[in-house]
């Protein structure tokens, strides 16, 4: 099975005023398509990073990050951003959904800066909507939903320009238990459906028992990588 | 993402946040309808000035007058000189005038009027020649087919000095005029309608007698030379050939058409200048709009990580937040630009009662008014300038915004 992802040697560190904090301490583990990957750690374990520096939206000091065979420190910032449109979906804690938006004006958002038409997107979007049971929220703000409707919208916002990757924080984090074994749930229907690969950075148990693959993240170190219960 | 859509959203943001950017525009509407204001009025004013110096100066006329302002030079012309003039290419008519050196006093019955002026004319080139508008419209009588040597012709305030009284005179009465200190009997041929003002006095106030009759009693010398030129563009060109006739500084030439131009690029000059003060109001506003677009980025800082988490490119976001800036510049112009032409009439109708003229003065001038003119090339200009302005300023905040690390505005709370 070809890596669809790849991470080689992935070094990261901030500087906290004078502090310099080592993050990411050389991380190197692939993901094939279709897989169901969950990165279990504590706080401060480097997983946020990872995630960050996996979809191309901070930079590693050191090593090299591949997507679908493009490797990311050859592109300029247009183009990686060009990569998280097209090759990549996000999925955060806090759903960081536009506030002011509809769901369907949320999830039709990554279309729109795909340069669709909005005819095309508008039924796209519904389309997409409908697949993760919110059908008849299309019109409602944020403001206006709960929690896990919300996450539901950030999925199909992640998922509406078929990318090859879903890369998710803590999706459960910020929703109650039986909440988020519905978006648990979600994920896993849309990984076998649409056969999309999914790294979901997690402390949720629920998750593990979805994921084909569970890899343990300390101190911005991979300790150890176990194979779920679950193969596709 | 497509122009359109970055603007529909724009339009969106902006209609968010009502108050604030009703505040931003209206900084925009202000600068604009100053500018506006001032065009339009400068524009009315322009053409005012124009139209009331045409009333008053016949543009292909030349005034030659003996004497310069400050030399001194001759006092009167010779017939050769007169002659001379008459020479000159490009003119259709020169026409000497001998006048009485100061006013003078007429008779009738028990009537009695001061003419700040008795000139005498060439009744056929001066009047129908170089002056026929002025000489169009007699309230009473006219130019005589035949001229005697004892014809008198009166300006309107001579024979209406009170308004309210009846004429001094009319056609075919006789009137005694006191020049050189000698009684003359003229015999009225006509009484002429209000001119005006014409050139920097006004015939209202003169009469005219025969030149012949003028120079039997003052001497065969002449006090003014009227040019009629074939076009105004001549003026300056006939103006010179004349001044060359003569040795430097021994004569002074009046070329309405000259002097026309020099006030029509003076009133350009206070025209920029009055709209360069009006444009501060609208570098104000984009000074507002610099501030509150710098607020608006480091609000919607998490909005702008998501867009880039996402996939919008750093021009895109740019483009975003300029979209805002020329929205408000390009609402708020439009709004400015009707606005300011309201303005325009409400200050023309201050400023013309400020400026309406004295009764009874020499110099009368019919009732100032300005009416404001609409240039679509202004309103333009305007419209353009207000929308440079806005995105000239947003340019910094919108940069900042494009700039922004989209981890780190994702961590933004």
């Amino acid at each position: 099975m070809t890596a669809l992802l790849e991470a080689k040697d992935v070094k990261k560190t901030y500087r906290m005023g004078r502090v310099l904090v080592p993050a990411l301490r050389g991380v190197t583990f692939n993901v094939e398509e279709g897989k169901f990957v969950a990165v279990f750690g504590p706080s401060g374990s480097g997983k946020s990073t990872l995630l960050h520096v996996l979809g191309g939206l901070d930079r590693p000091d050191e090593g090299e990050v591949f997507v679908d065979g493009i490797g990311f420190s050859t592109l300029n910032d247009n183009a990686l951003a060009e990569v998280r449109l097209r090759k990549i979906g996000f999925v955060f804690q806090f759903f960081n959904l536009l506030p002011r938006l509809t769901a369907l004006r949320n999830v039709e958002l990554p279309l729109t800066l795909a340069d669709m038409s909005e005819k095309d997107s508008i039924k796209k979007a519904e389309e997409m909507l409908k697949l993760v049971g919110l059908g008849d929220r299309m019109s409602h703000r944020p403001s206006e939903m709960s929690g896990g409707e919300q996450q539901r919208v950030a999925m199909a916002r992640a998922l509406i320009n078929d990318p090859k990757i879903v890369l998710a924080d803590e999706p459960t984090g910020n929703l109650d238990t039986k909440t988020g074994r519905e978006i648990v749930q979600l994920m896993k229907r849309l990984n076998e459906e649409k056969g999309q690969s999914f790294v979901v950075v997690t402390h949720d148990p629920a998750i593990a028992e979805t994921a084909n693959r569970i890899i343990y993240l300390k101190d911005g170190l991979i300790q150890k990588v176990k194979e779920g219960r679950r193969q596709p | 993402m497509r122009l359109k859509r970055i603007f529909s959203m724009a339009w969106g943001n902006m209609k968010l946040r009502k108050l604030r950017t009703f505040l931003t525009t209206l900084g925009v509407v202000i600068g604009i309808t100053a500018i506006i204001a001032l065009a339009s009025l400068g524009e009315g004013f322009r053409v005012s000035i124009r139209e009331q110096l045409e009333q008053g100066f016949e543009l292909d006329v030349l005034t030659v007058i003996p004497g310069s302002f400050f030399v001194g030079g001759i006092e009167k012309f010779t017939d050769t000189e007169v002659a001379k003039v008459r020479e000159v290419s490009n003119i259709s008519v020169a026409t000497p005038i001998t006048r009485a050196p100061r006013s003078v006093e007429l008779y009738n019955e028990d009537k009695n009027v001061t003419a700040l002026v008795a000139a005498g004319v060439n009744f056929t080139e001066f009047a129908e020649e170089v002056f026929p508008d002025r000489f169009r419209r007699f309230e009473e009588g006219g130019i005589p087919e035949q001229i005697k040597n004892n014809t008198v012709i009166l300006g309107y305030k001579v024979n209406h000095l009170n308004e309210t009284e009846s004429a001094f005179a009319h056609p075919n009465d006789n009137v005694t005029m006191t020049l050189t200190l000698k009684n003359y009997t003229f015999n009225v041929a006509g009484t002429l309608e209000k001119t005006g003002t014409a050139g920097f006095t006004s015939w209202d106030y003169w009469v005219f007698i025969p030149l012949d009759t003028a120079r039997k009693i003052y001497g065969n010398l002449t006090d003014l030379i009227f040019v009629k030129v074939r076009d105004p563009e001549f003026s300056e060109s006939v103006a010179e050939e004349i001044e060359n006739l003569f040795s430097p500084y021994r004569i002074t030439v009046f070329v309405p058409f000259s002097f026309i131009q020099q006030v029509n690029s003076i009133l350009n000059m206070v025209q920029i200048f009055l709209m360069s003060i009006a444009s501060i109001a609208l570098l104000v506003a984009g000074i507002g709009i610099m501030n509150i677009m710098t607020v608006s980025v480091m609000e919607r800082t998490r909005e702008i990580g998501i867009l880039k988490a996402v996939g919008a490119k750093s021009r895109t976001v740019l483009t975003m937040f300029l979209a805002e800036a020329a929205l408000i510049g390009l609402v708020g112009s439009l709004i400015g630009v009707p606005i300011g032409y309201g303005l325009s009439h409400v200050l023309s109708y201050a400023l013309s009662s400020f400026i309406s003229p004295q009764q009874n003065s020499v110099f009368q001038v019919e009732r100032a008014t300005i009416v404001p003119i609409f240039s679509w090339q202004w309103a333009i200009i305007a419209v353009v300038f207000g929308i440079a302005i806005c995105i000239l300023f947003g340019l910094y905040p919108a940069r900042k915004a494009a700039k922004l690390d989209p981890v780190e505005a994702l961590r933004y709370e």
